[in-house]
């Protein structure tokens, strides 16, 4: 079998005693989207910071590609093609839209125009906000950036937390509707709460409850099932 | 500012700086004008990348000794003798910044406190025989080209040119990506870190940068006096470009300026009626902090004349 884009084996992770994450294995296939759902306190954050290399495992492995992720720094990670697009939708709010677009295309060393055509084109309201301060942007808008940002460069992996929280309904459809564009164009590993979102997106589910995988559903099948996403939430 | 008045801002400065003449002397204006650059070279680091230092002084001392000793032991020319200067200071930047770079707050400053402390030390006892120790010692430069850098009024054209040369610079700078991530840095290093950028290489890379330019300044402040002495390397004097820098308003090169020509004026001119002057000047830093955080500029960059015509101009 071949190696899998993302593979998460066997990972604990603590805090200083506190173990939060229990062997938690999972895996996302090029050009899937994976979900991981699951209350709060579940250990889904935890998990995305443990693969962007916020933090790192105690024990067992993650890999990209098949290369070893443990150890490496957050920003190696980044470089590396895994972006994390953080819950709090923070993006540099003293800068404009363009220069944060900026910042995030010049390590990767592609061009402005070519990020910011990308964001556009999956986002096309965006184009006037572009020489806008990002800390005048709306939740929604601010989370359509930080997607947009972390598109910069190519990456091989988003890592998204929780996108649509907090968002009214209207601009959860936005989020939706972008997100349903770039299905299959690009693997994504989300972390999300709102599960109808989950149900119309997810190749593949990942339900967490304390700290370990509790279920997984990897077939349209199993997640369109009545009932299969919230009996175990 | 408005788009028309930030095109010629460069000129602007250069016709602020010639309109001082009237009013001070060739060498103070000169003086007023190296104090600016200093002040820039201090903001690189805590207007923009939100490092505040106690130690700045250890580089503008770096770069007064360098140039002096170059133009004693080594040619008098002053164009070779400055581009060693900042050379120097910019070396002591390199080695140092490994070291300060990776701590923030409260021990990033004490911790070029340390550094400007040592070197004090070094150029007062340690290295007296070469420095001078408290007398110090003088430094002459030969006339270079068609220049006479001796003459206080070419002097002061060359530092205001000089001037103009480190405002454009820095305004390229922080305009540029480079100068976006400073700024970045300053508001929040983990989420840049998370694009995938070593902060550490680009914060290095800023404190020898400002290292460079304050021993800039410290090498055209031996051009002014023709000597050097311990005082321009004394942590005593780290106050100056920290109030200059809160009185103007950080992170803004205009702030900068306007700051260090209004600490210069309190410091030169207060002084002459108010014996202890210090005490209103810390007064007036007190009502700074509390009231005007944003200091000089930032308030007069609030004003309507000032105010980008869209959102998101560049500051």
């Amino acid at each position: 079998m071949s190696e899998p884009l993302l593979a998460v084996d066997a990972v604990d992770v603590a805090y200083g005693n506190a173990k939060v994450l229990h062997g938690v294995s999972l895996r996302v296939e090029t050009g899937e989207m994976v979900f991981i759902a699951g209350r709060n306190g579940a250990g889904k954050t935890t998990l995305l910071k443990t693969i962007a290399g916020f933090m790192s495992p105690a024990a067992g492995a993650v890999r990209l590609e098949g290369g070893d992720l443990r150890g490496v720094r957050p920003e190696n990670v980044a470089r590396l093609g895994v972006r994390y697009v953080f819950q709090d939708k923070r993006v540099f709010s003293k800068l404009t839209v363009r220069e944060n677009l900026e910042l995030a295309a010049y390590p990767s060393g592609e061009r402005l125009a070519d990020v910011v055509a990308r964001v556009v084109s999956v986002y096309p309201a965006m184009e006037k906000f572009l020489d806008g301060k990002a800390g005048a942007l709306s939740g929604g808008q601010r989370q359509i950036l930080l997607i947009g940002r972390a598109l910069a460069g190519n990456p091989k992996i988003l890592l998204i937390d929780e996108p649509t929280e907090g968002l009214a309904a209207g601009v959860i459809e936005d989020i939706f509707r972008l997100l349903s564009g770039m299905k299959g164009r690009l693997p994504m590993l989300i972390v999300e709460q709102n599960l109808p979102v989950v149900a119309r997106l997810a190749d593949r589910v990942y339900v967490m409850k304390e700290g370990k995988i509790f279920q997984e559903l990897s077939s349209r099948a199993e997640i369109e099932a009545p009932g299969a996403l919230e009996k175990n939430l | 500012m408005t788009e028309r008045l930030r095109r010629f801002d460069i000129l602007l400065i250069a016709g602020a700086f010639l309109l001082l003449l009237p009013v001070l002397k060739f060498q103070r204006a000169t003086d007023f004008i190296i104090f600016c650059i200093f002040v820039l070279s201090f903001d690189l680091l805590y207007g923009y990348m939100g490092r505040l230092s106690f130690g700045h002084m250890l580089f503008l001392g770096a770069g007064a000794y360098g140039v002096t000793l170059f133009a004693d032991r080594v040619s008098p020319n002053p164009y070779l003798s400055i581009l060693f200067a900042i050379a120097a200071a910019a070396a002591v930047g390199a080695l140092l910044g490994p070291i300060a770079v990776r701590t923030t707050g409260a021990a990033f400053a004490l911790i070029n406190l340390a550094f400007n402390q040592i070197g004090h030390f070094l150029a007062l006892i340690a290295f007296a025989r070469f420095t001078g120790g408290e007398d110090g010692m003088s430094a002459v430069f030969s006339k270079a080209g068609f220049l006479d850098l001796q003459d206080k009024r070419v002097a002061f054209g060359f530092c205001l040119a000089c001037l103009l040369l480190t405002c454009w610079g820095m305004k390229r700078l922080t305009a540029s990506p480079f100068g976006i991530l400073l700024r970045m840095i300053k508001e929040n290093e983990t989420r840049v870190k998370f694009l995938g950028y070593d902060t550490f290489r680009y914060k290095w890379a800023a404190y020898v940068l400002s290292a460079a330019v304050a021993g800039f300044a410290g090498a055209l402040s031996i051009l002014n006096y023709g000597y050097v002495t311990p005082s321009f390397i004394d942590t005593n004097r780290n106050v100056e470009v920290i109030f200059a820098s809160l009185i103007g308003g950080a992170g803004s090169i205009y702030g900068s300026l306007v700051g260090g020509v209004v600490f210069m004026t309190i410091s030169n001119y207060l002084a002459t009626y108010i014996p202890r002057w210090e005490m209103f000047l810390g007064l007036g830093l007190l009502l700074l902090v509390f009231r005007f955080r944003a200091g000089i500029w930032g308030m007069v960059s609030t004003l309507e004349v000032f105010r980008p015509r869209r959102e998101g101009e560049g500051r």
